[in-house]
């Protein structure tokens, strides 16, 4: 493995309303500290949204994942605003469908049915960063 | 009776995913929302404004607005100004921290007890600016009705639009208003217009100087609006 290769920008959505947008949240932190800490950087999608230089650059050109919470897709959108070479997409919508019976509840503290949820996605999106540096031969 | 929003204040909080300051933000309005001023307060997600629709970029049009912000990149607040309105109070919990000499406050995925603490005390901070803009202040007891909190995602006040002084204005809630005051029996006498008008005050701004032409606009079509309903 090449220790000089780019790390793929994760960007969660913003969710704060619902408990699938911090499952979303917490899916990107699961990723980016437990999973794939040495392939992935957070990168703050409200920076994105204000345009903020050094975020864009982070992004510009480079492969994305988005985790959104909700059909409205905001981090994806963010992040193909902002110039992202591919932005892959997670939905925990669907994920949750994959994961029949999951209830899961709070958006502060998510309940243990949201944890296995933001888990379940998380292990998606490192499905996807493992593909991606396949694809770079990085594997 | 048509069932006409009350005044709320709204909530934006940056979120930022990259910094602890970020969790505190997120951690202090839901705390508001949940807890201190859940019938008084309202939320909407920071990246609606670039990926909503109109709906939601008319959302700080319609409530007053406090942004929370984790750093001094004020990302909630800029963004509530340049796609909705700006906001009537900015927050930023780095200052906050830094007034209380509060430096390690854990990381952005799991909170410290200082960063706990802190996020407590920001939103104290938010109850009380919620109290003052609702003109409420001086409570100190959470006051809850609300058995479920949620968001404001897609959800939109509809509007209408009246001639002023010969320009289209959009008017937040206006069907709403007209509805609720003509179920209420409010015909068209010399009061009609004052009645009219504190109500449309409560969720528009209505510029210094215009009361009158606002007054005289609204009752015209008030009057239109009772005679296509008879």
């Amino acid at each position: 493995m090449s220790g000089t290769r780019r790390k793929i920008s994760v960007v969660p959505c913003s969710g704060i309303g619902k408990s699938l947008g911090a499952a979303a949240r917490e899916a990107a932190f699961i990723l980016d500290e437990d999973l794939r800490p040495d392939a992935t950087k957070i990168v703050a999608l409200s920076l994105l949204v204000m345009g903020d230089e050094q975020a864009k650059r982070e992004v510009a050109g480079g492969e994305a994942v988005a985790i959104d919470g909700c059909k409205l897709e905001c981090a994806a959108k963010g992040l193909a605003c902002s110039g992202a070479g591919r932005v892959h997409k997670v939905a925990v919508f669907d994920v949750i469908r994959r994961h029949r019976g999951l209830k899961p509840e709070g958006v502060c503290d998510l309940n243990e049915d949201g944890l296995k949820l933001a888990r379940a996605t998380a292990g998606e999106a490192a499905k996807i960063v493992d593909d991606v540096n396949a694809e770079d031969g990085h594997a | 009776m048509p069932d006409l929003p009350r005044k709320k204040v709204g909530l934006i909080s940056c979120s930022g995913e990259e910094l602890p300051e970020g969790t505190v933000t997120r951690r202090a309005v839901r705390k508001v929302l949940e807890t201190l001023r859940p019938d008084d307060t309202v939320t909407l997600c920071l990246p609606l404004f670039l990926a909503g629709g109109e709906g939601e970029r008319s959302f700080a049009r319609f409530y007053p607005t406090i942004a929370i912000d984790g750093c001094d990149k004020r990302c909630a607040a800029r963004a509530t100004e340049k796609y909705s309105a700006r906001p009537a109070v900015s927050i930023v919990v780095s200052e906050t921290a830094k007034a209380a000499e509060c430096r390690d406050i854990g990381t952005a995925r799991h909170l410290n007890e200082a960063g706990m603490r802190l996020a407590d005390s920001v939103a104290g901070l938010i109850a009380e600016e919620t109290d003052r803009l609702l003109k409420k202040a001086g409570r100190k007891t959470p006051v809850s009705s609300a058995a479920v909190v949620g968001c404001s995602c897609n959800s939109s006040l509809p509007s209408g639009t009246v001639r002023i002084h010969g320009r289209a204005t959009r008017i937040s809630g206006l069907p709403l208003i007209f509805a609720q005051h003509r179920d209420q029996g409010l015909g068209l006498d010399e009061k009609t217009g004052t009645v009219l008008l504190e109500t449309v005050k409560i969720y528009n701004e209505v510029p210094d100087g215009q009361q009158q032409d606002w007054t005289e606009a609204l009752v015209k079509e008030y009057a239109q609006f009772l005679k296509e309903k008879v």
